[in-house]
């Protein structure tokens, strides 16, 4: 049942990890916390099913396996589950593992991006804020002076001057996983130029700033473009929730305090609605 | 000594083992009441003496310190329980009150395999 060949090496841990988090791909890692032996020991299965590592049963690893999905799909990042929780009645019934064993299940994900098409009073307010909250954040404008190191002396927030905003977009946006975008430029023309591009690559937000009437404009332009009328419906416009925002890092928090919810699963709603309903 | 984004805390985990020694990995793995950080956080402890990343404020880091040195010296891979009851927490003025799991995990550096 122990084949010590097949533990963990840290090495092919740390490798499938970092190939992970490179490739914008997402994992769990499972590490055996509590058990009468092979503590410490660890399995990372991606989202494709591949598997790197043991818990040093093989039982055990399909269970696990099997169970990532389940873990993936909800939004923790790390849970702790009881041996029971993960595996099935059938392979219960083969009784060779410890059924009070613990098992830390842990979200490998790169960090959440943010992409700014337009960095006017909004753009750079929403861009500091961002990496305040943890975002890797990346800012577009076709005006280099918008995007001077001057103006942001953060290092970590990525400045793009841009000839072209949809080759940019189309660049940073990649594959889309993980990456939220706002479009918050100075200008319609600028707005629907850099819809058409994000409409066109498929990222997880997709935010648009404006007045209802401005907004429903440029998405009806792209619905006569021949854009998907169902992920239009998705776009949030106007971007952001209502919290009365009037300055421009009022309005930033609004459109993060969006985002946020959007990849935690949040409602928007008080937590103290509760005790008025 | 704040949280660390993933990609920097398993590239500093790599490093050390390049350099040929153990870390210790302290996660959150479990919590219930009201605790400084969330499931999930790590903090890193090496060789040097030196840390990085936080399990969570003044309430029971130097308890995860001692027991995070501990480990590092014998190699062994543990769940650790920990208590923060609410007269701990208000005598260091804190605001948790709540019991938490850490799971110190001892990566072996490459000699060791």
């Amino acid at each position: 049942m122990h084949d010590s060949s097949k533990l963990s090496s840290p090495q092919a841990i740390l490798r499938a990890v970092a190939r992970v988090l490179e490739n914008n791909s997402i994992a769990a890692l499972a590490t055996l916390v509590e058990a009468e032996s092979n503590v410490g020991a660890k399995l990372l299965v991606d989202e494709r099913d591949e598997r790197t590592g043991s818990l040093s049963d093989s039982v055990l690893d399909d269970a696990v396996a099997t169970f990532t999905k389940t873990f993936l799909q909800s939004r923790a990042g790390a849970r702790t589950f009881k041996l029971e929780e993960i595996i099935g009645q059938q392979e219960r019934a083969l009784g060779s593992l410890e059924t009070d064993a613990r098992i830390l299940f842990e979200r490998i994900e790169p960090e959440p991006r943010l992409i700014i098409c337009g960095a006017g009073h909004v753009g750079a307010s929403l861009a500091r804020l961002a990496r305040f909250i943890g975002y890797r954040t990346t800012l577009i404008d076709d005006r280099a002076d918008f995007v001077a190191r001057e103006r942001f002396p953060d290092e970590e927030i990525e400045l793009i001057a841009a000839s072209n905003w949809a080759d940019a977009l189309r660049e940073k946006i990649g594959a889309g996983r993980g990456v939220s975008v706002a479009v918050v430029t100075r200008g319609h023309n600028e707005d629907e130029e850099c819809m058409r591009a994000v409409m066109a690559a498929r990222p997880d937000y997709v935010g648009l700033i404006g007045s209802k009437r401005r907004t429903n404009i440029v998405l009806e332009r792209l619905h006569d473009a021949g854009f998907d009328e169902e992920r239009l419906r998705e776009v949030r416009a106007p971007v952001g929730l209502d919290i009365g925002a009037v300055s421009p890092q009022e309005v930033a928090l609004s459109i993060l305090a969006e985002i946020v919810a959007e990849r935690r699963g949040g409602s928007g709603r008080p937590l103290s609605d509760w005790r008025r309903t | 000594m704040g949280t660390i984004a993933q990609a920097e805390l398993y590239r500093l985990i790599a490093q050390a083992q390049e350099r040929g020694e153990r870390v210790a990995v302290a996660t959150v793995a479990h919590t219930r009441g009201s605790t400084p950080q969330r499931r999930g956080a790590k903090m890193l402890f090496f060789e040097n003496g030196e840390v990085a990343g936080t399990v969570g404020g003044g309430c029971i880091e130097a308890e995860v310190w001692a027991e995070a040195r501990a480990a590092l010296r014998n190699g062994t891979s543990a769940l650790h329980h920990f208590q923060l009851t609410a007269d701990e927490a208000s005598e260091e003025g804190m605001v948790c009150g709540g019991t938490m799991e850490i799971f110190i995990d001892v990566w072996k550096s490459r000699e060791e395999g």
